[in-house]
């Protein structure tokens, strides 16, 4: 018996059954979520005292300072343009990754997949350990130049590490987008441009780049979104001294104290996340 | 696909990406068995001293037994929570059920130094930071989301007439969930075990927040240890939590297959 | 237009199962249309009709699967509305079997035995004989992905039998075998009906397979009951135009009634009181007969031309333009005729009874 569409009129019997069921997870994802967050708007209206302590008094003082503060214009301006240097970095690196899975198949083409997906399932604290152990002065690249007798370069506790740790931590997320976005991407299609009298250079150009347009942009957001949020690379790649918008939120809130700004920086972090979305809709409209 | 060769550039060019891709994975491997006291690439001796030195670690070793325990309660609980909200949305359809779906997943879409923050400020205020419990609510909120869309996916691709014909042969509901359901969904439940084990276990930005001086997550104790003593045994506690990453894959994939349990 | 009510045979007293007024609404869809059903005891009906026309719903709702909108199931005497599915004594054959793909055989079929806490000794026979009765003994420890889709009907027939239910549902249970296994199971599964004497509802959209296997036919369509009887009768005396064109092949010819009668191909034809305006004259296709020009007062009798042949191997098949509509006459082979040829002239005649005539939508 194949099932029939909804039996609508069973609701009214079901309901407190469904309500017990899902009670849980509802309650789980209100005090854990939908609370804490509302609640951080709230407390971005607030303002910290010299003390430590908090006034509960409705104020957009916290807001005039991290929008008139060169050190938080500053902050914002350095958190954008290096995600946005990541983000061209990674996917620079990561598209022919993604191409070249794309062309293969079979068991070799499982294995790769694997190798792609497997860094994201260990912990980001061990990746970005990593890549401390190839940056630092005493580490893989520096004693490979030391070496062949180029001097020592400084890749760590700098906008440099970071940017170089962090494009390739975002790298299998890039990856994966880009292979989900490169559905129309088929053989037949660039077999057929150059039937027509195109180079490899010029079928890249006129055919596979245009073709993969959509995962790109798709990437391109994912990586910038999670570039701008990222914590643990910048804290620990930077060594504190490379200032970025979660590190910021980190210090203010468990050094510093200052619970209103860590909250008018957090919802600074979803706006930036919301303006993303909005051009990155906007630009598939413009495509389709 | 077609056979089609594919061009020696390309090939370079994305093997030369893929070494990029996975090299701190494969430099932590050599570091964990270096013989010095300091952090030096290559190592200048080997041995597995440092290996060692993480069993004789009071804080190491602490803090690995409540990442172990930690993320043991979650996972049961993810499981006892996910389970029935998963079967009120497929097999119960109540009006909304996508718009719920999508709530219940929303929590995935912030970033977890924003959700962090959050839940301090409001942990802060019933008493819950450096406690247990505290933890257990934070890991909850972010699995809790993985473990409705695998879930969800397992009993959506599970034909009702299964549990009709259970029905019709006399089995109550609870017989019925019990005896057909549940065995039947058996890869997407071992599916959500390993992962809401793997992100809780791995989970390091909201422990930052809520972990305390007597309680504390093996992931922060790295964290900590990193920011403030990088040495080798990061790498050794590194490579013991690789392997256990792929010994939960290995056994999810033995026993469900890999890619069905996470591809609709 | 108002239902049938199934007397042939019984008394509303001696229905072991009562349909009453049935309805299922699906906002303004109305998948069953107050349905009105006696079937007596042990007697195996099929609901027949196209896919769509509330068939399977109504069986569902027989099952309790799908709750009824309106309307009453009574099974001996029991008024089964809102009683869940698991609390009635029912027997189900799925079209996809859905066989616990977890449970060996043993286990599929002794579920239901298990549920209802049957003792050891007892369910250990009543497997045993269940196994038995669909001949699949020695097959008990293997899994359904082990067996042929044959072999998974029978456990699916006799998982639904060990537990001697009061009824029997089947949901097109042969969709899914091949021709030969079809006929096959067919005869096995009306054996076993008759044989424990158990009341028992097919579900088909395959006319020879009701005709063949059942006692009584119930066709349906649009969600209403067009009409309840034994095969013969639907055959013989089919009482709307979609039965008759359901329920063998026939050949239908478009006409205008007026005033008792209908002028087609230039022959007068006598009509049923009361039929006026747009009316089908169906005819069997075996019932026409072919060939030179009659005298007989008794037939009616036009004329056409042949506009194609089809030898079927047992049947030699001829379509016939009479006035611009295509009638097909359908003769046995002999092996002697000489075949009639596209564009010959041809008559075609047949007696008065062997016509049918029915109002059609405009």
């Amino acid at each position: 018996m194949t099932a029939t569409p909804a039996d609508g009129d069973d609701q009214p019997r079901r309901l407190p059954l469904v309500v017990v069921l899902l009670l849980p997870i509802a309650l789980v994802n209100a005090l854990g979520f939908v609370v804490p967050t509302l609640n951080l708007l709230r407390m971005s209206f607030f303002e910290a005292q010299g003390t430590g302590a908090m006034q509960e008094v409705f104020t957009l003082a916290t807001w005039q300072k991290v929008f008139t503060d060169s050190f938080y214009a500053e902050l914002i301006l350095n958190s954008i343009s290096t995600s946005f240097l990541i983000t061209v970095l990674t996917l620079l690196c990561s598209y022919p990754i993604a191409l070249y899975l794309h062309r293969s198949s079979g068991l070799w083409r499982s294995v790769l997949l694997v190798l792609v997906i497997a860094p994201l399932l260990t912990s980001a604290v061990v990746r970005t350990y990593g890549w401390i152990v190839i940056l630092f002065e005493n580490g893989l690249i520096n004693n490979a130049l030391a070496a062949v007798g180029i001097g020592r370069v400084r890749m760590i506790f700098n906008k440099t590490g970071v940017t170089i740790g962090l494009t390739e931590i975002l790298m299998p997320y890039m990856i994966l987008a880009l292979m989900a976005g490169f559905g129309k991407l088929d053989a037949r299609i660039e077999e057929a441009a150059a039937s027509l009298g195109a180079s490899p250079m010029r079928v890249f150009r006129h055919i596979v780049l245009p073709l993969t347009l959509p995962g790109i942009a798709l990437g391109s957001l994912l990586c910038f979104v999670l570039a701008v949020s990222s914590f643990i690379t910048p804290k620990l790649l930077g060594g504190g001294r490379v200032f970025l918008l979660a590190t910021e939120i980190y210090d203010q809130a468990i050094v510093t104290l200052n619970w209103p700004v860590a909250s008018s920086l957090s919802i600074l972090i979803l706006l930036i996340f919301g303006t993303a979305l909005l051009l990155y809709t906007r630009a598939l409209n413009a495509a389709t | 696909m077609d056979e089609r060769p594919i061009s020696l550039p390309l090939k370079l060019l994305a093997l030369t990406m893929f070494v990029f891709l996975l090299a701190p994975l494969l430099v932590v491997l050599p570091i964990s068995f270096s013989g010095d006291n300091y952090m030096i690439f290559p190592p200048t001796s080997w041995s597995t001293r440092w290996y060692g030195a993480i069993f004789t670690d009071a804080k190491m070793t602490s803090a690995f037994s409540s990442s172990l325990a930690l993320a043991s309660v979650v996972t049961l609980l993810s499981l006892a929570i996910g389970l029935p909200a998963a079967y009120a949305l497929v097999r119960l359809k109540p009006p909304g059920a996508a718009a719920l779906s999508s709530f219940f997943t929303a929590p995935l879409l912030l970033p977890t130094i924003v959700l962090g923050l959050a839940i301090l400020i409001v942990f802060s205020v019933y008493g819950l930071l450096g406690t247990f419990q505290g933890l257990i609510a934070a890991h909850l909120v972010v699995t809790l989301p993985y473990a409705i869309r695998v879930l969800s996916t397992a009993l959506s691709t599970l034909p009702i007439t299964f549990e009709e014909a259970a029905a019709s042969l006399g089995a109550s509901p609870m017989t019925v969930f019990r005896r057909v359901t549940l065995p039947m969904m058996r890869s997407g439940i071992i599916g959500t075990t390993a992962l809401c084990f793997l992100v809780s276990f791995d989970e390091v930005v909201l422990s930052l927040f809520l972990t305390g001086p007597r309680l504390t997550t093996l992931p922060v104790a790295m964290f900590h240890r990193v920011e403030q003593q990088a040495d080798p045994m990061v790498a050794s506690l590194s490579v013991l939590l690789v392997a256990l990453t792929l010994a939960v894959v290995l056994i999810v994939d033995r026993t469900s297959g890999l890619a069905r349990t996470f591809v609709k | 237009m108002s239902n049938q009510e199934s007397g042939a045979g019984g008394k509303s007293g001696d229905a072991f199962l009562s349909l009453r007024g049935l309805t299922k609404r699906y906002g303004d869809f109305l998948a069953v249309d107050h349905m009105n059903l006696e079937v007596p005891k042990g007697e195996l009906v099929a609901f027949l009709g196209p896919s769509g026309c509330g068939k399977t719903t109504s069986l569902r709702m027989i099952a309790g699967l799908t709750p009824q909108s309106e309307g009453r199931i009574i099974v001996g005497g029991d008024d089964l509305t809102g009683v869940p599915t698991y609390k009635r004594d029912m027997g189900l054959v799925f079209q996809s079997y859905a066989l616990f793909p977890h449970m060996s055989v043993e286990r599929n079929i002794g579920f239901g035995l298990e549920m209802r806490g049957i003792a050891r000794d007892e369910f250990a026979n009543r497997v045993r004989d269940a196994v038995a009765l669909v001949h699949l003994t020695g097959m008990e420890k293997r899994r359904p992905a082990q067996l042929s889709g044959g072999q998974q009907q029978r456990v699916a027939l006799a998982r639904a039998l060990v537990i001697r239910p009061a009824i029997l549902l089947l949901d097109e249970p042969l969709s899914n075998l091949d021709a030969k296994l079809r006929d096959e199971m067919r005869n096995e599964i009306r054996d076993i009906q008759k044989r424990l004497g158990i009341t028992a509802v097919f579900v088909t959209h395959d006319q020879s397979e009701a005709l063949t296997m059942c006692d009584k036919v119930v066709v349906m369509n649009h969600g209403r009951l067009e009409q309840v009887g034994a095969p013969t009768e639907l055959y013989e005396q089919p009482r709307t135009a979609f039965v008759a064109g359901f329920v063998g092949r026939m050949s239908r010819i478009r006409a205008m009634a007026r005033n008792g009668s209908t002028a087609f191909a230039g022959q007068r034809l006598p009509v049923p009181a009361g039929l006026d305006g747009p009316i089908d004259i169906m005819i069997r296709p075996h019932r026409i007969a072919i060939g030179p020009v009659v005298s007989e007062e008794t037939r009616h009798q036009v004329t056409g031309t042949i506009v194609r042949t089809v030898f079927v191997g047992d049947i030699l098949q001829y379509d016939v333009d009479v006035a611009g509509q295509i009638v097909s006459v359908e003769l046995s082979t002999r092996g002697n005729e000489s075949l009639l040829k596209p564009g010959a002239p041809v008559s075609l005649s047949w007696g008065p009874r062997d016509v049918y005539v029915f109002g059609a939508a405009p």
